[in-house]
């Protein structure tokens, strides 16, 4: 991708982010480890509200969800509810900022993120490394990619081995009202 | 005061007593004597059973090298509780690997079994401790052994109970109609961990427990 070609996407993708209020959106993850034979799959929904609430709700193959509110993760596995403090976690707290930040596609930071575009079957694949050597050691980068329109459609969260988790969007809805009771563990 | 003694005396063997005496175990003897006496025939799946070549598989729940085994996993250890995926894949005759992932796929430990070797892939800083890794060692190798030797069978009337050894501690694997549904680990006669196996499906373990008994640490799997 050229620079003006990465400006404009940036640009884009911010004017985009900036507009958005919520989303909603179905996803897949896959989870790909090199000796498996097929990657492990999971479905779920996800809900976004600005600034920073998140909700990641898997439906298939277990019940699973976690927000992120108010410096708190919620937990609630299979009906066993707890929560995790994130204010003195600053794994957490960055990885919440990530994955806020990847959801609305606006990760653009370049004082945390050694940033690279390339262009792939019409859309656009941004490569996002930490700088930061205790985030890396859970994670070696982002790949997000872009629709033509700015939305984030995937993203790769690839680790220091090598595997990575996929996770694909779909039915993605912006700017639906969602209710507090939607954040509610 | 030699009932005394005795009683002192018989307190102390039991004490000391293997896990097999404290349990009440039988030697297994697949050929009743008055069967034999009687000249009845018995067949020779019954005779095979009571001791296994090294090669026979005993535990065949993570034995299928076509099989991706993933368990969604429970680990509540002292006071705190938290899970992931488990997911355990044979990639040869005495070779495993066995990671566990948080739900959204970060990767919390990675280890490589391979005859006798164990490798730590990849653990997270917080829990590279040795006593952690030791212990966790330990407890999946009995998972995924699929044939240790057995030193001897035993019955409790109910199940064939076959003593094998695994990473030098005596485990007895409990069979009830030929299907494996209960490994204990035992020391100083008493049970230190006992693994259960419940709901099994073609030959898949959907419910696997492991239950510490010295320390306060259980661990989950179920089946996804």
């Amino acid at each position: 991708m050229t620079r003006s070609e990465a400006d404009a996407l940036k640009t884009a993708v911010r004017e985009q982010a900036d507009t958005v209020e919520t989303i909603t959106s179905n996803f897949t993850q896959y989870k790909h480890l090199d000796f498996l034979s097929d990657a492990i799959e999971s479905k779920g929904k996800l809900a976004f509200r600005a600034p920073d609430l998140v909700k990641w709700e898997y439906v298939t193959p277990f019940s699973y969800s976690i927000i992120f509110k108010n410096n708190t993760l919620y937990i609630n596995d299979d009906g066993n509810k707890s929560t995790l403090d994130l204010g003195g976690n600053k794994i957490f707290t960055q990885l919440n900022q990530l994955i806020t930040a990847s959801i609305r596609g606006d990760l653009f930071d370049e004082k945390q993120f050694d940033i690279s575009y390339f262009k792939e079957d019409g859309d656009s694949v941004v490569h996002f490394a930490p700088k930061d050597a205790q985030f890396a050691e859970f994670i070696n980068a982002f790949h997000l990619t872009f629709n033509t329109s700015g939305d984030v459609i995937e993203v790769k969260m690839i680790e220091p081995s090598g595997d990575y988790t996929q996770i694909v969007f779909s039915g993605r809805k912006t700017n639906t009202p969602l209710s507090d009771a939607v954040f509610m563990q | 005061m030699r009932s005394l003694c005795s009683s002192l005396l018989a307190l102390l063997f039991v004490g000391c007593a293997s896990y097999p005496v404290k349990q009440g175990l039988q030697p297994f003897d697949p050929v009743p004597s008055e069967q034999v006496n009687a000249g009845k025939s018995i067949p020779a799946t019954s005779r095979t059973s009571v001791a296994s070549a090294p090669t026979e598989v005993i535990n065949p729940y993570f034995s299928d090298i076509s099989k991706d085994y993933v368990y969604k996993a429970k680990i509540a250890a002292f006071d705190t509780s938290f899970g992931g995926l488990l997911i355990i894949k044979k990639l040869g005759p005495a070779h495993h690997r066995i990671v566990f992932t948080t739900e959204m796929g970060n990767t919390i430990f990675d280890f490589t079994f391979k005859e006798d070797d164990f490798k730590v892939n990849r653990i997270l800083r917080k829990m590279d401790r040795k006593i952690l890794i030791t212990l966790l060692k330990r407890d999946f190798k009995v998972l995924i052994e699929a044939h240790p030797e057995v030193l001897e069978t035993f019955t409790d009337q109910k199940d064939i109970v076959r003593e094998t050894n695994i990473l030098s501690k005596k485990h007895y694997f409990y069979f009830a109609d030929t299907r494996l549904h209960k490994i204990v680990r035992a020391g100083d006669g008493k049970e230190k961990v006992v693994f259960l196996f419940s709901e099994v499906k073609d030959g898949l373990a959907e419910n696997v427990r492991i239950l510490h008994k010295t320390i306060p640490l259980t661990i989950t799997l179920k089946s996804i």
